[in-house]
């Protein structure tokens, strides 16, 4: 073990304080980044540090927070020379450590930023790569205002180095990072790292610090470490000062080492004095190693969802078993449908979001790490990695912002020594089924049993019993009457063991008629029974009634403010469905009711024809709104929504159409060209075409030439519709159309955005120039009716 | 206020109207127009949007022509120039009614894309009203210059990187630039204000 995890379980620690700071008053100039002087000063970063250990403090930080490959071709000459700054200051000192300094890229992660996830762990590692050479005795990843930059450095690091790893991020006067984590949320992901210490930095001050250090106590089972700046920066006379003296800076330092606070240092603007006074007012305050904390967390990187006695719902709808239409769409690659669910059942109140995408004909493991990226870039609900594949696994939660639940391990040799490994380096809660080579046990007690062996099993891995959930598998009673009695007991007897429970609760009614009444019915005594979380539908009102109804009943939904919430909102439906009597499916369309639209539509097909519903209802009254707006009697909002509740209706009409029927010679590719990122034309545009019926390939922004020309040639798609919205990206335009009437001068082009007019087009080739959505359509219906 | 000091401006979005002609231009309707599908949007952003201001008053210097030194920057630039017009000083500024509404616009984008139009317009509309609202307190009862922002006119929209350096706009607004220089969250906007007289 490194001597500083055994030094600092009996004693506090104390880091240095400020660098840039201190730099300035020694001749650094304005605006110079201080890394440079690891190689053009070296002597005066050795007498900073010394002056700091001097100060009485353990740890140093090496002057390397800004060095990355990216800033500096020669990072790795920058990063060896200030580790030999470090390691000169600390010679013949004794219980001195060097922490490698890692801050941010000063680049924002997808899908916020430009910055790939593998991008940013590969130019954290280089620099860990560099710093391991030269002999570090820990890293120190700093000053992080984003989870998923501080997820990618300390995979890094653990992937780099064999050092401990400790992590601090900057906490706004709100108490969250700037990307939305709060502290629960990092304590779940960093802990789950398996980092050895963690806490916060920098932000606005040790005050501001002093507000959410109670968070810290409650979650944290490893040391905090508290580095705050010394206040707010402001310039005055054209030097940065800062707002907080040191004597008032050390006496915060004393409420935070009194509220558990176990590192103790400084950020900008504290100088060796500061340290000073804090170590000697913190000194003999009695220290405490934290204690472990049996918390059930997962996260996401806003907020931490803690499984314990209040009911866990987790949406069980994003799992093809029993759903074509997401078969369909996950075949398709259509990303929507997916996203879609999660959405609604976020909406319908579920806490986290199961995923499962596993099916013969796809890669798996790509869809799933596709579909968590693109979930967590619309969602903030923590996910459930759902797979029987080892490495979909692995692939998912490495990229998963945060900690996810991951379903599942079972008893078997097999399942173990594989999913173990995985959850131990990135750290999850898992859901744990009572099943081992032998199946599923008759009996509860040899589920609890096998939950046993689990549990010991995954001790040897680290994994703790707060991050096993285990499910001991309800099976339906249809073909085992013996079933719900017996998971119940399941239940009962694994909750004694002290670890957590989940049920996948619809399997109980599989195969009966009315399955919601048998299955609410059992979620209920199942939570009598001390169930805490149940994968099930959240849009199955029965299941709902019974969760708010059990939270109601068992003192969890203070003042039943949730329940009445809950009661209030179901009742509307029923009000809403009074539709005045004159409403039709044409009105509907032209006022964007966009709700009302499907009832209309159902309606109506229970005495016309698919093809007389969209010939005598959808297309007129697309055609009159669409009219209005070129008369400019209506507005691209009201087109807009009136597109979108056309392409409601056209769904209900569409589930009725037999398949060989379905007309798909009308359609479109569409696509900002590469380079431009402003899709809301092209997506105006998109909804218009299937509101009119046409099937769109819709290729998304900074689309490249070339898939382009590749997916206009595999669907045969003759007509192509480009979107630009920066004068910048015309020439991308001009190009594309080269291609595509290179590859075949049949091909039709169709050019719209901000930036251009009908001369514009015309000079680079287009077919046609859309100068707003409603003209293309028109467009479109005339190419294909023959009349271009 | 003393020259260089960062100062912050909060509000919510009922403090801070949104002006009819932004919208208008915006949703592409005539000014004033309102319909439900709109309050809807207003509504959703209502509840996300944090407004958020950090700005200085600086000394500039225009002594060479066609240059704008603020001192931590040195903007090349005829029509600032022009438009800063012997000023002495200036306001420097970064806005944003924050990151949370990007969240809000992509999920939109999934869900409803009239709702995504609509609210991405209506955003707009109320972050260009919030640098009016602003630029209104900076002012109090000075001449100001028409604000001025890197990407206009023969200014490089690179000159967001040492404004924003400048302003902590990182540590304190959440804004952080791209490689092609835009800003996150997209609602942003940083601008130049020469101050005319005292």
């Amino acid at each position: 073990m490194n001597k500083i995890t055994d030094l600092m379980k009996s004693k506090r620690l104390y880091f240095d304080g400020g660098t840039g700071t201190v730099l300035q008053k020694m001749g650094l100039p304005s605006g110079q980044p201080p890394e440079l002087w690891n190689l053009m000063e070296p002597q005066k970063i050795i007498s900073l540090h010394k002056a700091y250990l001097d100060a009485g403090c353990n740890i140093i930080k090496t002057n390397t927070f800004g060095i990355n490959r990216d800033k500096y071709p020669n990072y790795r000459e920058l990063i060896r020379a200030g580790i030999d700054c470090a390691k000169k200051a600390v010679e013949n000192r004794s219980e001195k450590f060097i922490a490698f300094d890692m801050g941010p890229t000063g680049r924002l992660l997808e899908p916020l930023g430009d910055l790939p996830f593998e991008e940013a762990v590969s130019l954290f590692a280089d620099n860990v790569r560099a710093a391991s050479e030269c002999g570090i005795d820990l890293i120190l990843i700093e000053t992080m205002n984003d989870s998923y930059e501080t997820k990618a450095a300390v995979l890094a690091a653990k992937e780099n180095a064999d050092v401990p790893v400790f992590v601090t991020n900057v906490y706004d006067a709100d108490g969250k990072l700037m990307t939305g984590a709060d502290p629960a949320a990092m304590i779940a992901v960093l802990e789950g790292l398996k980092v050895d210490a963690l806490g916060m930095n920098c932000s606005l001050g040790p005050d501001i610090m002093l507000n959410i250090i109670g968070e810290f106590r409650k979650y944290a089972s490893v040391p905090v470490i508290v580095n705050p700046n010394a206040g707010l920066p402001e310039i005055r006379d054209g030097e940065t000062v800062f707002n907080i003296d040191e004597d008032d800076f050390s006496d915060y330092m004393v409420s935070l080492a009194q509220q558990g606070a176990s590192i103790l240092g400084g950020c900008c603007g504290t100088t060796p004095d500061y340290i000073a006074k804090t170590i000697a007012k913190t000194r003999s305050i009695p220290y405490e190693y934290p204690t472990a904390k049996p918390v059930t967390m997962v996260s996401s990187y806003t907020h931490a969802v803690i499984i314990d006695d209040d009911p866990i719902l987790i949406g069980e709808r994003i799992n093809p078993t029993g759903k074509p239409k997401l078969k369909e769409a996950l075949k398709n690659g259509d990303m929507n449908y997916l996203l879609n669910e999660a959405v609604r059942q976020t909406d319908a109140g579920v806490h986290i979001l199961d995923v499962n995408v596993g099916l013969p004909e796809i890669n798996e493991t790509e869809m799933m790490v596709q579909s968590v990226s693109a979930i967590q870039a619309i969602s903030d609900t923590p996910l459930q990695i759902d797979s029987t594949n080892f490495d979909t696994l692995a692939a998912a939660m490495r990229v998963y912002n945060g900690k996810p639940l991951v379903n599942s391990v079972n008893g078997t040799e097999e399942s173990m020594i594989h999913v173990f490994p995985i959850v131990q380096k990135y750290g999850g809660a898992l859901i744990a089924l009572t099943i081992d080579e032998k199946g599923i046990p008759d009996s509860a007690q040899e589920r609890a049993e096998i939950a046993k062996k689990i549990i010991v099993r995954a001790a040897e891995y680290g994994i703790s019993k707060k991050d096993i959930i285990v499910d001991p598998l309800a099976l339906t009673i249809s073909s085992n009457p013996e079933s719900a009695r017996v998971t119940l007991e399941a239940v009962r007897l694994i909750r004694a063991l002290g670890v957590k429970t989940s049920l996948g609760i619809s399997n109980i009614s599989f195969g009966l008629p009315q399955r919601n009444l048998i299955t609410s019915t059992f979620y209920a005594n199942a939570l009598q029974n001390g169930l805490n979380c149940a994968i099930m539908n959240p849009f199955a009102a029965e299941m709902m009634n019974t969760y708010y109804a059990y939270r109601a009943l068992n003192q969890l939904d203070n003042g039943c403010v949730d329940y009445i919430r809950y009661a209030s909102a179901s009742e509307q439906p029923a009000a809403a469905a009074s539709q005045p009597k004159t409403e039709t499916l044409h009105t509907c369309i032209v006022k964007g009711l966009k709700d009302r639209a499907a009832a209309q539509t159902i309606s109506l097909l229970e005495t016309s024809e698919p093809i007389d519903v969209i010939n005598h209802h959808i297309i007129p009254a697309l055609n009159e709104i669409g009219t209005a707006f070129e008369q400019k009697k209506a507005y691209l909002p009201q087109l807009l929504m009136s597109a979108e509740t056309a392409s409601v209706a056209f769904e209900e009409v569409k589930k009725k159409i037999p398949v060989e029927q379905k007309d798909s010679s009308k359609a479109i590719v569409l696509a900002t060209v590469k380079g431009d990122i402003h899709d809301i034309g092209k997506n105006i545009v998109k909804v218009l075409m299937e509101s009119y019926g046409f099937t769109v390939y819709d290729l998304g922004r900074d689309v490249a030439p070339e898939t382009i020309r590749d997916c206009a040639l595999e669907h045969n798609c003759m007509l192509v519709g480009l979107s630009a919205l920066m004068t910048t990206t015309v020439p991308s335009m001009e190009e594309t159309i080269r291609l595509l009437h290179e590859t075949d001068p049949a091909i039709k082009t169709l050019v719209g955005g901000a930036v251009l007019n009908q001369e514009y087009a015309d000079m680079i080739g287009a077919d046609f120039y859309g100068a707003d959505a409603m003209d293309s359509v028109r467009f479109a219906e005339r190419y294909y009716s023959g009349r271009t | 206020m003393n020259s260089g000091d960062i100062r912050i401006i909060e509000a919510t979005y009922d403090e801070v109207a949104v002006n009819p002609c932004e919208l208008a231009l915006r949703l592409h309707t005539e000014r004033g127009y309102v319909d439900e599908h709109i309050l809807r949007c207003m509504d959703m952003l209502r509840r996300t949007a944090h407004y958020k201001c950090v700005y200085i008053r600086t000394d500039v210097d225009l002594s060479r022509n066609g240059q704008c030194d603020f001192g931590f920057m040195n903007i090349h630039s005829k029509h600032l120039y022009t438009n800063l017009n012997q000023c002495r000083q200036a306001f420097v500024m970064a806005l944003t009614i924050g990151r949370d509404v990007d969240r809000l616009l992509q999920r939109l984008n999934i869900t409803s894309q009239a709702d995504h139009f609509i609210a991405d317009g209506i955003a707009s509309a109320a972050i260009e009203s919030f640098c009016d609202y602003a630029s209104d307190i900076m002012k109090a009862d000075l001449n100001c210059a028409p604000r001025f922002s890197p990407g206009y006119g023969d200014v490089s929209i690179e000159y967001q990187k040492p404004l924003l350096e400048r302003l902590h706009a990182a540590r304190l607004l959440g804004i952080t630039l791209n490689q092609a220089y835009f800003m996150t969250p997209s609602k942003s906007i940083t601008a130049i204000m020469g101050i005319q007289n005292e």
